[in-house]
């Protein structure tokens, strides 16, 4: 297993920091991509931040109430070694097949 | 540490096999410096670089904006100041924009500066298709790479060429463009650390028949192919070119002076791909000896076609097959 | 999240109030599985956008998840929205009619028996909200039910002090007032807010202030609030107006981060699931 930290990203418009409202997933818990995690709320907005993978939750950073600085740990993902990266998928091992045959007259070699 | 006291031998997958190759690259000599989108606090996508930062330090292995030709303009003025830099292009596609820099600077700074500054730069792309990816993230750019005058192109096959091309790549003083079968990252083999043979082509399977010649993921196909050709009593031979620049012509004029056949195969597109080079050095060398002509099973001159289109595409045991099959028909008028 | 412009397959239709385009983003988005329910119209409240107080904020994705249909709109000179020169196109009077014809070009039908996907469920905030209640109000043949959050029986922006903030904006003579004071920081920290097209929208409210008692939305309404919102006190008095109106504070929340709360969006999607 590998373990895979997702730290708060840069939510733009020069703000450094956010604090948690509440954490919509917990430790433990299999996240697919793009899945809810957190609200966070900036000097301009409050806002949910989607997963950037699926895997599973090993450890959430900042209760309720508690300011995280960009950039800071936000939370850390465990996915199996062979799990794809954030693009394509790991390709299936399977015994090779084939529909041709070939025919050949190598006696003169 | 741990590495001081590992066994020789050891099973890994080829992605580990480059991890491992870069944090001994990386604690052998402290000019190396790693760095490329994601490569530091995320480990990078494909896990090449997981846990390298932590080992040897954010300001040796670090993450870069998302600007490609900044990534090696960084590479190139720090191989000027002595460094050896070993940066990433997170995908193929990703290497166009950083194209300019690679051809005007990287290729010919050697060239350019009478031999007074070298380019020890190693750019590893994540390279070829077979991971169902969108747009850009399945490009075969080897022919494109060997045309610049000035670059060396490695291309690892499996676990052990991947530790070991990686490791002569980066203590080359000239700049090599490292790409990496990402459709085998996740393959597992037997790994000698330190193993001598790094030069040149390598014979993957001895045969007598025919000659199959590949690189990257395409060497393991062959493999299967060569295994199903026996059942029709056709013994191949495969050699991985390893080495797409500069090309081991000698091991390729061994193999078919002795098979009298050759079929190249790579996912690149048809024409002017780097099958065309390795057929004309095939023909140069062996004219008299061979049956027929070198056969190419390419991909097609087409973009690189996503998901599951790249079946259609990329060179299948059966498209290998007929490739032998025409080759073995063969007659001259 | 599959964009479309309506439940049509053909190009939207595209049709203006009065001969004059407003130049509204309109998103619309339809679920993978629609549910025999109505579209839910989203307004947003001053200063914000479709974006940031529908989509990163969740709702979208919640509302698509829960099977509806969803017609999003920014009001003028916000988001990506035109921001006219003249005030009129910011009037409460003429967003209303132009969400109206968005709404109607977007597939939402008027309520019909027998069809349970007719009508039109409407959610807004803050500003948003007042927009909903005069337009639940005065539509009562289309819209079916309303959310209102973050509500108000008065309108803050009313009382907005124009020629303070425009005299701030002009030299930087400091705002007394400070509820101006603080829906002008508000708008200076909204992305990429044209600060001009805002007091607009000000003046235009100003035209038309909001008074709830003069059009009573009949339809069933569910309002909710942070509790430390400064005008959750209010909602008494228009809960006096409809009196058969669902309330929910959300403990702890401001009018700010209230808008995330995943209780508010479930309330909202099950009050909305309601026939």
């Amino acid at each position: 297993m590998a373990e895979i930290p997702f730290p708060l990203p840069d939510l733009g418009e020069g703000l450094i920091e956010a604090t948690v409202l509440e954490w919509l997933v917990a430790e433990g818990d299999q996240v697919e991509r793009n899945q809810p995690l957190v609200e966070v709320e900036t000097a301009k907005s409050a806002l949910e931040l989607p997963s950037p993978q699926a895997g599973r939750v090993l450890k959430v950073y900042g209760a309720p109430g508690e300011v995280i600085p960009v950039g800071d740990p936000l939370i850390v993902f465990e996915v199996p070694d062979d799990a794809a990266g954030i693009v394509g998928t790991v390709p299936a091992d399977g015994a090779p097949t084939r529909r041709v045959r070939l025919s050949a007259n190598l006696d003169d070699d | 540490m741990a590495e001081a006291m590992a066994p020789a031998t050891r099973e890994l997958s080829l992605q580990q096999a480059l991890n491992l190759a870069l944090s001994e690259l990386l604690a052998e000599d402290p000019k190396v410096l790693v760095f490329g989108e994601d490569v530091g606090a995320l480990g990078g996508v494909f896990r090449v670089t997981d846990g390298l930062a932590a080992k040897h330090g954010s300001e040796r292995v670090f993450d870069t904006p998302l600007a490609e030709s900044s990534i090696l303009g960084l590479a190139i003025g720090l191989a000027m100041a002595g460094f050896r830099p070993v940066p990433e292009v997170q995908f193929d596609g990703f290497a166009y924009p950083a194209m300019s820099q690679i051809v005007t600077q990287l290729g010919r700074m050697h060239y350019r500066s009478r031999g007074a500054l070298r380019m020890p730069v190693t750019l590893r792309v994540p390279s070829f298709g077979g991971i169902r990816a969108p747009e850009n993230h399945g490009e075969s750019l080897e022919a494109v790479f060997a045309h610049v005058p000035g670059l060396k192109v490695a291309c690892p096959a499996d676990p052990q060429q991947a530790y070991t091309l990686l490791k002569a790549a980066v203590r080359s003083d000239d700049p090599v463009i490292f790409m990496e079968p990402k459709s085998r990252y996740w393959q597992k083999g037997a790994v000698v650390t330190e193993s001598a043979d790094w030069a040149g082509a390598r014979v993957a399977r001895v045969g007598r028949h025919l000659t199959l010649v590949a690189w990257g993921a395409m060497v393991a196909r062959c493999l299967q192919v060569a295994e199903l050709a026996t059942e029709d009593g056709v013994d191949v031979e495969v050699v991985d070119l390893r080495w797409l620049k500069p090309i081991d012509t000698e091991s390729l004029a061994a193999s078919v002076g002795k098979t009298r056949r050759a079929v190249v195969v790579h996912e690149a597109p048809l024409t002017a791909g780097l099958g065309a080079e390795v057929a004309q050095r095939i023909t140069e060398r062996c004219f008299g000896t061979l049956r027929a002509p070198v056969e190419r099973v390419t991909g097609f001159d087409v973009p690189y076609p996503s998901g599951d289109l790249e079946d259609e595409y990329i060179p299948s045991i059966d498209r290998i097959l007929f490739g032998i099959q025409r080759v073995l028909e063969y007659r001259r008028g | 999240m599959a964009m479309t412009t309506g439940r049509h397959t053909g190009a939207a239709a595209h049709h203006t109030v009065e001969g004059t385009d407003p130049g509204l983003n309109v998103v619309t988005a339809v679920p993978e599985s629609p549910a025999a329910l109505p579209p839910v119209l989203l307004i947003h409240g001053f200063a914000s956008s479709v974006e940031l107080n529908w989509d990163k904020s969740g709702w979208i994705q919640a509302l698509l998840e829960a099977g509806r249909r969803v017609i999003a709109v920014d009001l003028p000179g916000h988001g990506a929205s035109s921001a006219p020169e003249d005030v009129d196109s910011y009037t409460p009077s003429r967003i209303r009619a132009d969400l109206l014809q968005i709404a109607s070009d977007a597939g939402a039908r008027p309520i019909a028996d027998g069809h349970p996907d007719s009508g039109l469920d409407v959610v807004g905030y803050s500003l948003g909200s007042r927009l909903a209640w005069e337009f639940g109000a005065t539509q009562p043949s289309l819209v079916r039910r309303l959310v209102l959050g973050g509500p108000s029986s008065r309108d803050p922006l009313a009382e907005f002090d124009l020629v303070a903030a425009q005299r701030f904006l002009a030299d930087g003579t400091p705002i007394e007032d400070p509820s101006t004071a603080t829906l002008v920081s508000m708008a200076q920290a909204s992305p990429g807010s044209d600060m001009y097209a805002l007091l607009s929208l000000v003046e235009g409210v100003k035209e038309e202030p909001y008074d709830p008692g003069e059009a009573v939305p009949r339809q069933p309404v569910l309002m909710v609030a942070g509790e430390r919102d400064e005008r959750v006190a209010t909602i008494e008095r228009l809960r006096e107006l409809v009196p058969h109106a669902e309330v929910l504070i959300l403990p702890g929340r401001t009018h700010v981060n209230a808008v995330t709360a995943r209780a508010f969006k479930h309330a909202a999607i099950e009050f909305l699931a309601q026939s």
